[in-house]
């Protein structure tokens, strides 16, 4: 047998080489199975420990306005509730559909749900496939709403919570949200959170923006 | 760490210039070798007298889909981030007919020129000349054929994504028609080696 084999010639090794391995790749499985994912479970446990794949809602509304369109922001909630309102620009990707997104590796990628539980299980898959750039949107569109659409101006504000509050104001109506002044209506009586239509600002542009790469030849 | 580098973000464009121009060398050197820079010897694949032609792309293609394959299977790649150039199956099919032709009656196909213009081959030059001017053509005309240029379009599809068969099983099935295409190619010039010789007696 190693004498046939040493008697061979090169060309005849070679494609005996690419016969075997061609043999092989029959029972190797599909090499496109990208749904198995390795993670380094303490770096994530560390990640998560500290918050660092955070950004408030501040944050990104600032973004928004000031039109940086470097990331993606990502709606997980059901299609229904993204229908009645979502985040300027927010896509709808539910979990079971966000691992057959052709997001590259190094996208900018921001989640939010309601409260941060479902865009931190998404924050963790997308981890766990090695996408650098994921965010989770702190308290998600709870926080939104809170903090962005419906402030609530602080009792007996000082001059410097006013201030505050009076940017936040301007946040506030560029999202369409309306700022709790509490001065109107008696207190104790609840005002009713109108939830803005969904009309984007007219600085924004529709649809998420997609950054065209160059490939191919 | 996993391939592609550049999608992975890696490297930027301007170190991407610098690979491809690092791979681009690689490649022209290695057709030089094959003894690509040469019409007769490129010519002779379509008479059937040098098979040189059909068993070093054969080879190209063997090496590079067993590499991504198992690469890919390892986990070292990954291969859905791997660009497919789209199908359009209408243009492809006239496209790769006139290419074929231009080989023939040409002696080189737009790479090889490339290296016998650098080797110094005069009809190297006029066959880049052409080349160039094709493309200008090309342009121009566009308006006129843009509705069958996007006609029938496929997608970024696969040969086992058309034929719903296992990509393993593929790579298999490619092998075993590279190999015997092989041992036929060697038949094919011996035969017509005899023949040449038995006319010139």
């Amino acid at each position: 047998m190693s004498k046939l084999f040493s008697n061979m010639t090169t060309q005849k090794k070679l494609g005996l080489l690419a016969l075997i391995l061609g043999f092989f790749a029959v029972f190797a499985g599909s090499p496109y199975e990208t749904n198995k994912i390795t993670i380094n479970a303490k770096d994530l446990a560390l990640m998560a420990q500290k918050d660092v794949d955070n950004v408030s809602v501040q944050q990104v509304a600032d973004w928004i306005i000031k039109g940086n369109f470097d990331f993606r922001i990502i709606d997980t909630r059901s299609p229904k509730e993204y229908a009645d309102y979502h985040i300027p620009m927010a896509q709808n990707i539910q979990l079971s559909a966000l691992l057959n997104q052709n997001f590259y590796p190094t996208d900018k990628l921001i989640l939010y749900s309601d409260n941060s539980e479902k865009a931190t299980q998404a924050w963790l898959l997308l981890k766990a496939k090695k996408f650098k750039n994921v965010y989770i949107l702190k308290d998600g569109l709870n926080a939104w709403k809170d903090k962005i659409l419906f402030p609530k101006m602080p009792a007996n504000p000082s001059e410097g919570q006013m201030a505050e509050f009076n940017k936040i104001k301007e946040v506030s109506k560029f999202f369409g949200g309306t700022p709790q002044t509490g001065k109107r209506g008696e207190q104790g009586q609840k005002k009713v959170k109108k939830m803005p239509k969904l009309k984007l600002p007219a600085a924004i542009p529709q649809g998420a923006p997609h950054k065209k790469r160059r490939e191919g030849c | 760490m996993m391939a592609p580098f550049y999608k992975f973000g890696l490297f930027g464009s301007e170190v991407s210039l610098i690979v491809a121009f690092i791979i681009g060398i690689g490649f022209g050197f290695f057709l030089e070798r094959a003894g690509f820079g040469s019409a007769r010897k490129l010519a002779a694949q379509f008479y059937f007298r040098d098979m040189a032609v059909f068993k070093v792309m054969f080879t190209a293609i063997v090496t590079a889909m067993i590499g991504l394959f198992y690469f890919a299977w390892i986990g070292w790649l990954n291969l859905s981030l791997v660009y497919l150039t789209p199908t359009f199956l209408w243009a492809d099919l006239v496209g790769g007919l006139i290419l074929g032709v231009g080989f023939v009656v040409g002696g080189y196909c737009p790479g090889t020129s490339g290296v016998a213009c650098v080797t110094g081959k005069i009809d190297g030059y006029i066959f880049v000349l052409g080349l160039f001017f094709g493309i200008f053509a090309f342009g121009e005309a566009f308006p006129w054929i843009e509705g069958f240029f996007n006609a029938a379009p496929m997608g970024q599809i696969t040969l086992s994504q058309l034929l719903d068969i296992p990509y393993g099983v593929l790579v298999f099935i490619v092998v075993l028609i590279a190999l015997g295409g092989f041992l036929l190619a060697e038949k094919v010039e011996k035969y017509f080696a005899r023949k040449d010789a038995e006319k010139a007696l």
